[in-house]
């Protein structure tokens, strides 16, 4: 489906960004004053070059030449996420951590410190924002628990569709923790758990906790403001709630285009660079 | 003369000395007493020396499981799992890097387990495989300071080991024959030091990433005329880069301290990824574990135990606080790159939150997941990321 196109014109100045994470490409395109045109998303597919460039020659926003990756003098793209070395052709790069903390900034505008919670595909990303910078950031190392790879691969074994999952944890009537730090082990643990008369709907609401589980124990969330960013926190809106239980003292905010974030980010980069 | 020839000579000539029936090889742990050995006529040969090899040219990929599934576990050190799989598959980086078709059989084992313990099982398997006679010079560790009991605990051990040589060599130890090896020792690892210290120039002459390069001398070659000659060579050459080198003004360059093992396999991808983001990497923990400032010929067994006893991995982590601090100031380095190895604790110093103390007195820090060769812990595109998004914070 195609999303609704700008008018452009010759004489303001366009900036572009790209989020290329590890399983979709989200990109904006923002007028000089940060206010987004055009938004568009699509898998991380391979060829990611080609993937990208159907993202950005979208519509009627388009502003480059027809086949070819050079941009016109008003435009510039900036890339974020894994995918970012890979993208020849764009103005300038950042890392996500960077790009998460200006998209949220530009859309929250918090004039104090606070942390934002970045759920990814792959990572996930507790970020402390002092000072209008980033102070300090933690990722999750070397597994994948903790992230929207843990929740798709649990909805692939649970045969759940990504869409039904908060609507079922909703419906839990019992709480218990899974234990395996492993995503693959946790798979079994499910399994285990399911075969032993467990319902789906509380394995979903265990699942989801262990996600706010792994994320808290990777860093110490110092701030009395939680922002939350991210495509994974898009499709399961229920992490919100759940992490807001743990962390009862502290202000829980969701940023508007959460999972564009990154991809706003980039695009005011672009304003600085 | 260049390194590659130095090092070239050094491996032939350690082969030639393993053919020879009059000729004795030693194998030595990289901080062991490698002066004792030479000084008693010894050829030395450090396995370690070896692991880095198999790590920088990706052998280790293919041998590190060999020791696996023999028992020794992923777990471990990666150097030990790479050396004995490439013993086990019977290959070596020596031979097509300097023709040198297998390492040299050793005469004796001596290790240290001032750095850790993974040496001496390491050592033991080749004892064990070579039936040949095994020292080891159990060390004192983890020490807050190095007091005079440990000392004369060490002295008293290398005149130990000392008695053990003799047997084997059948000849006399000739402490003169020490003392002159020692000074040379001395010579070098302060001249090494010097080395390091041009570093300290904005911009630096040099990065931890060339450093690892500079270091064979000083690790394989200590004791001789030759690693003493390359770095009064290399020093003038680096002082005169300083020197004609402007200060830039407006200086864009970060500096960054690197804390812990070199990932051998990805050195050139890791040195491209600092100078993409247009930051020198301007010293390291690791290419200073080879300053021994207080060997002293002229009191040589106590000065070797006191400067083998006082190796940053062998102390305590106040100790070491203080020490990353110092290095921090000295090099006007602006953050600290923690590595992580998987398989060597005994050089992952940010296992009890060391990289908070830093981080609490002002010093940034950032901890990355690896391993010196096993490259099954290390994730290019995490690790990027990672250092990129602190970089970016500096
Ligand atoms: S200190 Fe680490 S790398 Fe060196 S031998 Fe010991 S375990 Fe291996």
């Amino acid at each position: 489906m195609k999303e609704p196109s700008a008018q452009l014109s010759e004489n303001a100045r366009y900036y572009w960004g790209v989020d290329c994470g590890s399983s979709e490409i989200k990109v904006v395109l923002c007028d000089a004053s940060g206010n987004i045109l055009h938004k568009k998303k699509g898998k991380t597919l391979f060829p990611l070059y080609q993937n990208v460039y159907n993202a950005l020659n979208d519509g009627d926003a388009t502003p480059f030449v027809e086949n070819s990756p050079i941009t016109k003098d008003n435009h510039k793209i900036i890339a974020t996420g894994y995918g970012r070395h890979h993208l020849q052709f764009v103005d300038d790069k950042l890392t996500e951590i960077k790009a998460h903390f200006l998209g949220v900034q530009h859309q929250l505008k918090l004039d104090v410190p606070y942390t934002i919670i970045d759920i990814g595909g792959q990572d996930a990303k507790v970020i402390t924002i002092d000072n209008s910078k980033v102070d300090e950031f933690a990722m999750n190392r070397k597994c994948a628990a903790g992230t929207g790879a843990f929740i798709e691969e649990l909805a692939h074994r649970l045969e759940v569709p990504i869409g039904d999952m908060t609507k079922l944890a909703n419906q839990h009537d019992k709480e218990f923790m899974l234990n395996s730090f492993c995503t693959v082990f946790s798979g079994q643990e499910v399994i285990k758990t399911l075969m032993n008369g467990e319902r789906i709907e509380n394995l979903i609401f265990a699942l989801y906790r262990s996600v706010v589980k792994r994320v808290l124990e990777m860093t110490v969330v110092s701030t009395d403001i939680v922002a939350f960013s991210g495509g994974v926190i898009a499709h399961h809106p229920l992490l919100v709630e759940l992490f807001g239980q743990k962390l009862s003292d502290k202000e829980m905010v969701l940023t508007p285009e959460t999972q564009y974030c990154g991809a706003l980010g980039a695009a005011v980069h672009g304003m600085s660079v | 003369m260049d390194l590659k020839q130095i090092m070239q000579n050094y491996f032939l000539d350690l082969d030639a000395a393993a053919k020879d029936p009059d000729r004795k090889v030693a194998w030595c742990t990289s901080v062991g007493p490698a002066e004792i050995l030479r000084a008693m006529g010894f050829d030395v040969y450090f396995p370690e020396n070896h692991g880095a090899m198999l790590g920088a040219t990706r052998l280790c990929m293919e041998t590190i499981p060999v020791a696996n599934s023999k028992g020794y576990s992923p777990e471990i050190c990666s150097y030990l799992t790479s050396d004995i799989g490439a013993y086990l598959k019977n290959i070596t980086p020596l031979a097509k890097a300097y023709g040198v078709e297998d390492v040299p059989r050793p005469d004796v084992l001596v290790y240290n387990t001032n750095q850790c313990k993974d040496v001496m099982h390491w050592f033991e398997f080749y004892a064990r495989e070579f039936d040949a006679p095994i020292f080891g010079i159990h060390s004192p560790a983890h020490l807050p300071e190095v007091e005079p009991e440990h000392i004369a605990n060490v002295v008293a051990q290398f005149k130990q080991l000392i008695r053990s040589l003799e047997e084997i060599t059948q000849e006399k130890f000739d402490p003169k024959k020490l003392e002159r090896c020692l000074a040379l020792s001395s010579g070098a690892t302060s001249l090494w030091s010097e080395v390091l210290k041009t570093a300290i120039a904005d911009p630096s002459p040099f990065s931890f990433f060339d450093a690892t390069i500079f270091m064979g001398p000083i690790v394989v070659l200590r004791g001789t005329e030759i690693a003493r000659d390359y770095y009064r060579d290399l020093l003038m050459e680096l002082e005169q880069k300083v020197a004609t080198t402007r200060s830039r003004e407006n200086a864009v360059q970060k500096r960054v301290y690197w804390e812990g093992m070199p990932i051998w396999g990805r050195l050139r991808h890791l040195s491209e990824l600092f100078k993409r983001n247009d930051t020198c990497v301007v010293a390291s923990t690791y290419c200073n574990s080879w300053i021994f400032a207080d060997f002293d010929p002229h009191d040589p067994l106590p000065s070797m135990a006191l400067a083998y006893l006082q190796i940053f991995i062998n102390r305590n982590d106040t100790y070491k606080e203080k020490y990353i601090s110092d290095m921090v100031k000295m090099y006007s380095v602006d953050g600290v790159i923690f590595h992580a190895a998987k398989t060597c604790p005994n050089n992952s110093n940010s296992y009890y939150n060391l990289p908070g103390r830093l981080k609490r007195n002002g010093i940034p820090t950032i901890v990355i997941d690896g391993d010196l060769c096993d490259l099954r812990c290390f994730s290019d595109e995490q690790s990027t990321n990672v250092i990129e998004a602190f970089l970016e914070t500096l």
